[in-house]
């Protein structure tokens, strides 16, 4: 297996941001306010496999995967349908569970896995995992150790993680903080931004490990289709703070590109 | 009108696979809501507390529930270390029929015969 290989998300314009998508049996972070579209962007990571013959795994932590089929649904992606033809298994456990089954031999989620030959999951929540240990030394150990478990498996992983803040103030820093971002092989961030009083939605990819990225930050959009990554905002400053600020025009006729 | 006979002419023009899927499986409430969850979430493996949680309802009637659906074969309950994980069999025949009375259940009047069914139990 070629070690740079990339696997394609299925978001536009999201894998030009990636420099072609995320690297094969990579853990890749994607973190965000509720609404801002994370598992809208696991989803369709799962169902880009899903068509070029990749299968995936949903494995949801509290969300009913009744509600994935729902929302998927919503986007004309059929993951019944998917699941039909060994495609996708949509599946719902809890982090204490999850964490045994892929510690131990032949576990029942593994089995799943190899069952279908999955090579993408996406895991959401990691947030879920958190609450696992109070100790970040010890937490830290815990992920570490789950997200080799997760290569070890062949699987492209795409991870969500709730960001608290409606409007950030750039990366997180959570109660019981295990640096997962310094784990992951690449942290991409969804943000909302107010403009001129509106909200608009911003994505950057912060890291990626072992890759080129663009570090431009880009706008997005969630419509009937899905996501879709847009053109980089432009004579802003302080996006990732939530509220930013125009440009002084000196600065921007000087060193912005039109 | 003895009660066996009331039942007979309210169940009689049940069909007969969702007959005996009624009598074999379904004998209280919360078996009901738990086949109904683990066919909407067909890939659930979990412990009894957090389907009881998912579900709403006490641990411990959950637990009582899920282990006569084991018993009765249409769960399975396996140890991962040391917690007790239960999860929808894998029998294709099995999870067609739990589709088949779960879609009939969305009738009003197949419904009020399963309420009745175990009511009189």
């Amino acid at each position: 297996m070629n070690d740079t290989e990339r696997v394609t998300t299925g978001v536009p314009g999201l894998d030009a941001m990636l420099n072609g998508g995320f690297l094969r049996r990579s853990a890749n972070l994607v973190e965000g306010a509720p609404g801002s579209g994370k598992s809208t962007l696991g989803m369709q990571f799962i169902c880009e496999g899903a068509r070029n013959g990749e299968p995936g795994i949903i494995l949801t932590f509290e969300e009913f995967p009744e509600h994935y089929y729902r929302d998927a649904a919503a986007f004309g992606w059929n993951l019944r349908e998917l699941e039909r033809q060994n495609l996708l298994k949509v599946i719902m456990s809890s982090p204490e569970v999850t964490k045994a089954d892929f510690e131990n031999v032949g576990g029942t989620i593994q089995n799943l896995i190899n069952t279908i030959g999955a090579q993408r999951i996406l895991i959401d929540s990691i947030t879920h995992f958190e609450g696992l240990r109070q100790d970040p030394v010890e937490l830290r150990k815990l992920m570490y150790s789950f997200l080799n478990a997760l290569k070890r498996q062949e699987l492209t992983t795409v991870l969500t993680r709730e960001s608290a803040h409606i409007f950030g103030t750039g990366a997180e820093h959570h109660q019981t903080d295990a640096g997962i971002q310094f784990l992951v092989d690449s942290y991409l961030m969804l943000r909302y931004v107010e403009i001129e009083s509106a909200i608009q939605r911003a994505i950057v990819v912060l890291k990626m490990r072992g890759s080129a990225h663009e570090n431009t930050i880009r706008q997005y959009e969630i419509d009937a289709h899905g996501m879709k990554v847009l053109k980089p905002f432009e004579g802003q400053e302080g996006l990732l703070s939530g509220t930013p600020k125009r440009m002084a025009d000196s600065f921007m006729k000087a060193f912005v590109k039109r | 009108m003895r009660r066996e006979d009331l039942t007979a002419r309210v169940m009689k023009d049940m069909d007969p696979d969702l007959f005996d899927f009624l009598t074999t499986y379904m004998d209280s409430f919360i078996k009901w809501d738990l086949l109904r969850f683990f066919h909407e979430n067909p890939h659930t493996i979990d412990t009894g507390e957090n389907i009881a949680r998912y579900a709403g309802r006490t641990v411990a009637d959950v637990q009582i529930g899920l282990k006569s659906l084991v018993q009765q074969g249409l769960l399975e309950e396996i140890t991962v270390d040391k917690m007790l994980v239960y999860m929808l069999k894998p029998d294709p025949t099995l999870r067609a029929r739990l589709e088949q009375f779960i879609e009939a259940t969305k009738d009003r009047e197949f419904r009020r015969k399963v309420i009745y069914h175990m009511v009189r139990r």
